[in-house]
């Protein structure tokens, strides 16, 4: 029987982590709440505004370019696409079709058949469509164009992967680097891929016949739809169940199975030309240099740069898999804080008090600075340890200030000799039975008198004056 | 007959042709298609008009897009003065009711309207004056000019609505623009395109003819000169501008704002429906002519070599003018335009085409007056302002 | 350009002529051939293409948000429509 060869090539399309759209000042679509409240004349096709480029898009885009080891194209351009749909509102969509921003690039997935290249042909700029919400109850389809001119990049591979495990790690491994590097928050659905599959005898060299599956998200669907279409493929080949076609297909996640798309959309002819009112983008040197100097460290040199700190590899795992993780370490050990400390404090105390609140790690929003005088306190006894944590889960909930905190919970640690003693000596006279069995000998007694001290100063006292005064104390009673 | 679409102030003193967008009050372009459409912003030249002290009058009629010869194809009818056709902004200001007027330059219609109503127009450098707010077909070389009874409205009108506008990514960076009436006309040196001149009407000569004797008069040298490529460039913009109006034109659809069909069952008849009944047959054809331009089959031979011959003809134009301060050309074939069937309309407004489609390919400023074009170099609107000024009050 | 290519691009266009307006299409890229084919003349071996008359580069604008015009207002116009949606026929099944 004959061997087959799965040959696929994916077109990835990421939303870009701006605060506006690509062409327009409209917030971008992680900040709608509702349908259409992030729209303005243009998102809505109405005649009249022209479309000015944000220059954060051409960095992340440009950003996207390095970290996918491609060309950075010295000369790019905007073009517009022509076709009908109720959710594209002007009927164009502006993209870049003779002059790409990036090109011939790679990246490297490790799968468990081991370390292979997936070659990328080209990354261009383009605007997102909008939305279509089929209503049954009024038979209609309700348009929403929050999501129209919303900055996205398309990453077009070559057909180098072979398996669906090979696209899978691929597309895991765009994901953890577009993140990390900060050019998508790739949250649900802000990645998106068409999905060309075909099939060969192994050996040969020609491609077969390609059929698309467009607008994929879900990891496992894709998993399922290239599974199924190879299947499809294989068939028509060996069984002549039906004859191969070019086309864009449908993945149903209901019935598990691929459909055909109207034969209208496949046949639509794009008629491409050059957007007379975007000019051309120029990359010099100088900005180039630029956006190479302000691309954050990967997360394979950070996770080098914390080994060198002793910290444990678990660890570094935990904190090199998110981007702000990174920041907020950096930014504390910047502060002058200890770093196996610091780390201690974010993948623990953090990572509880997010716990408890239903959060993961992707979603600690806390400043360094405020982290780092947290941990300074602690370190100088200026807080306890259980202070710092209560002040820790005041400034993640509710953004306070440490200092003034501390002072309105009266959280400062008691350092002051004579309440202490005053304390030491109550806790001494009502623990008789403790005090004679540490004057006998038993050490572990020397424990529940610190707990007894400390409960009676609401755990603000000093720990290191409460053990010195209490050895002194006890001494006296020997 | 109407020349207002939309009434807006009896006492305004300038018209914004119907192409433009006044906010709050109904634009269409002259189509049904964009019935009821009511603008949430103003385009950034009736802006800075209004800033200025300026009053509207309303918006003037214009054909559908502003692709027709003078107006005749609107939804609202053409302007007529007696039997003959007239731009509706135009002939207002000849009637002495308005002081001046917005206009888009985007095939000549505002330039032959002034030419045939005896009025000032001038089309500036492309990018000195915004597009923001302008109702866009041919984007790449359309361009908002202003008109007037004489040179000084020209100057004083033009001055107020040129200069950089950041809404606008095609805007040049000059914040302001400086124009004169006085530059030195004696000594000019002025070319009379031979091409273009042999196209004419009799009448349309004649009037070259005597405005060649005014420039004589005051100092000017008249020289002819062969253009050739007077008819590359006509094709050309032809296919720039319905490649770029089809695929502008191609959001009114009946979705989202503008005229529905009341006839559908379903998204593709809403589609079909609502264009073919909201738009006239010169749209139509442009829609298609353009569309099939760009075209797989046929995007090299027609729309990339249109881009190329942009170019052979802006260096061409250049040269011309590293010799000569000014051209001199007919804005039109004839003196006067009768009312004519619009099957013929693309044909015929592509035949007049080649009198005014040098300034919008390549972006040069041109000016009518006396019923004779005269274009300059990017920039120069000042000699074309100058020229105009020491031709007045010359029989 | 023939009757059935004719067909193809009002479908593209989302548009339909009548039989008459169809004969006088044909004519008209008839007649733009003439001129379609003399302009091949002209050579432009080596021409750059000119997309725009006054060229510039990098007219960017910086990423920051701002949300002037109101849902209401947008949506006035709209020939249907529901609170916080333009509508169509239902597309898909």
């Amino acid at each position: 029987m004959t061997k087959y060869e799965i040959v696929i090539g994916l077109e990835t399309h990421v939303e870009l982590a701006t605060d506006s759209k690509i062409f327009c000042s409209c917030g971008g679509h992680s900040s709608a709440n509702e349908p259409n409240d992030c729209v303005c004349p243009a998102c809505c096709g109405m005649p009249g505004m022209l479309p000015v480029t944000n220059k954060k898009v051409v960095e992340l885009a440009m950003r996207a370019g390095l970290l996918l080891n491609c060309n950075i194209n010295r000369y790019a351009t905007f073009d517009k696409k022509s076709y009908y749909y109720p959710d594209l509102p002007c009927s164009y969509q502006i993209t870049q079709w003779f002059h790409p921003i990036c090109t011939n690039g790679s990246v490297e997935i490790k799968t468990k058949n081991g370390t292979r290249t997936i070659g990328i042909k080209q990354i261009h700029m383009e605007e997102d469509a909008g939305k279509l919400v089929h209503d049954d109850w009024t038979d209609t389809s309700l348009v929403d164009f929050n999501r129209t001119s919303v900055p996205l990049i398309e990453i077009v591979s070559k057909p180098d992967f072979r398996s669906s495990d090979d696209v899978l790690a691929y597309l895991e491994n765009l994901k953890a680097m577009l993140r990390f590097a900060g050019v998508s928050e790739c949250e649900e659905g802000a990645m998106r891929c068409d999905v060309n599959v075909s099939i060969r005898p192994e050996g040969s060299t020609e491609l077969g016949v390609r059929t698309e599956i467009k607008n994929m998200s879900s990891l496992a669907s894709i998993e399922r739809a290239i599974k199924y279409e190879t299947a499809r493929h294989i068939d028509a080949l060996e069984r002549q169940t039906e004859v191969l076609v070019q086309e864009t297909r449908r993945w149903d996640d209901i019935k598990n199975r691929t459909f055909s798309m109207r034969n209208k959309e496949t046949a639509a002819d794009y008629r491409y030309f050059p957007d007379p009112n975007l000019m051309p983008i120029v990359i010099d040197d100088e900005w180039l240099d630029s956006v190479k100097a302000s691309m954050p460290a990967s997360a394979a040199q950070k996770a080098e740069e914390y080994k060198g700190y002793g910290i444990a590899d678990k660890d570094v795992e935990m904190l090199t898999a998110e981007r702000n993780l990174c920041d907020l370490l950096d930014s504390v050990i910047a502060r002058g804080c200890n770093p196996k400390d610091s780390v201690a404090w974010i993948l623990t105390d953090c990572a509880g008090i997010l716990r408890k609140n239903g959060q993961i790690m992707r979603n600690l929003n806390i400043s360094g600075k405020k982290l780092a005088r947290i941990i300074t306190m602690v370190g100088k006894n200026e807080i306890t340890r259980a202070a710092g944590k209560k002040v820790l889960a005041a400034v993640i909930e509710k953004d306070v200030d440490v200092d003034e905190f501390c002072r309105e919970n009266s959280l400062n640690a008691q350092t002051d000799q004579s309440a202490i003693l005053a304390v030491v000596t109550r806790v001494l006279d009502s623990n008789a039975a403790a005090v004679q069995d540490y004057l006998g000998g038993k050490q572990k007694a020397f424990g529940a008198l610190v707990g007894g001290c400390m409960r009676e100063l609401k755990g603000n006292g000093d720990p290191a004056t409460i053990r010195s005064l209490l050895e002194q104390e006890l001494e006296k009673r020997r | 007959m109407k020349h207002y679409i939309t009434e807006i102030n009896p006492n305004g003193t300038i018209a914004v042709d119907d192409t433009i967008l006044v906010k709050e009050y109904e634009t269409t372009a002259g189509s049904k298609i964009l019935e009821g459409f009511v603008p949430l912003f103003s385009a950034e030249a009736v802006e800075r008009l209004i800033n200025a002290g300026y009053e509207i009058s309303g918006k003037t009629n214009v054909g559908e897009f502003g692709l027709d010869l003078l107006g005749e194809f609107s939804n609202s009818g053409a302007v007529c003065d007696g039997e003959y056709l007239v731009g509706a902004a135009a002939d207002l200001i000849a009637k002495g009711e308005i002081k001046g007027a917005l206009s888009v330059d985007l095939n000549g219609a505002p330039r032959r309207a002034a030419a045939i109503s005896g009025i000032d127009f001038i089309k500036p450098t492309y990018g000195t004056v915004s597009r923001y707010g302008v109702i866009p077909c041919a984007c790449s070389g359309e361009q908002i000019g202003v008109s007037a009874s004489n040179a000084d409205g020209l100057k004083e009108l033009l001055s107020v609505i040129a200069g950089h506008d950041d809404k606008d990514g095609t805007s040049l960076p000059a914040e302001k623009y400086e124009y004169s009436l006085d530059e030195n006309v004696s000594g000019m040196k002025i070319a009379v395109i031979r091409e273009l001149y042999d196209k004419a009407s009799d009448g349309v000569r004649a009037g070259i003819d005597s405005f060649k004797e005014k420039l004589t008069a005051v100092g000017a040298q008249v020289e002819e000169i062969t253009f050739s490529l007077v008819e590359a460039a006509q094709t050309a913009w032809q296919i720039a501008l319905a490649a770029e109006t089809c695929n502008n034109v191609s959001r009114y659809e009946g979705v989202k704002f503008g005229y529905r069909t009341p006839n559908y069952k379903n998204i593709d008849e809403l589609y079909v429906n609502s264009r073919t009944e909201g738009m006239n047959f010169l749209s139509k054809a442009a829609i298609l002519y353009g569309s099939d331009v760009l075209s797989k089959g046929r995007y090299n031979y027609c729309y990339d070599k249109t881009l190329k011959i942009r170019r052979v003809v802006h260096d061409a134009v250049k040269a011309v003018f590293s010799e000569y301060d000014a051209i001199l050309a007919p804005a039109c074939g004839e003196t006067a335009y009768v009312p004519y069937d619009i099957k013929d309309a693309f044909s015929r407004v592509f035949a007049e085409s080649i009198f005014t489609a040098v300034p919008n390919l390549t972006g040069i400023p041109a000016l009518v007056t006396n019923g004779v074009q005269l274009m300059a170099d990017v920039y120069r609107e000042s000699v074309l302002l100058s020229i105009a000024k020491s031709a007045e009050g010359r029989e | 350009m023939n009757k059935d290519k004719l067909d193809g691009l009002q479908q593209l266009n989302e548009l339909c002529l009548t039989e008459d307006e169809q004969t006088v299409m044909l004519d008209i890229f008839d007649r733009m051939k003439v001129f379609e084919d003399r302009m091949q003349q002209i050579d432009t071996e080596n021409v750059e293409v000119m997309v725009h008359v006054m060229p510039m580069v990098n007219v960017l604008r910086e990423d920051r948000r701002e949300q002037p015009f109101t849902r209401e207002s947008l949506l006035e116009g709209a020939p249907e429509h529901t609170e916080d949606s333009w509508q169509v026929p239902r597309l898909v099944r």
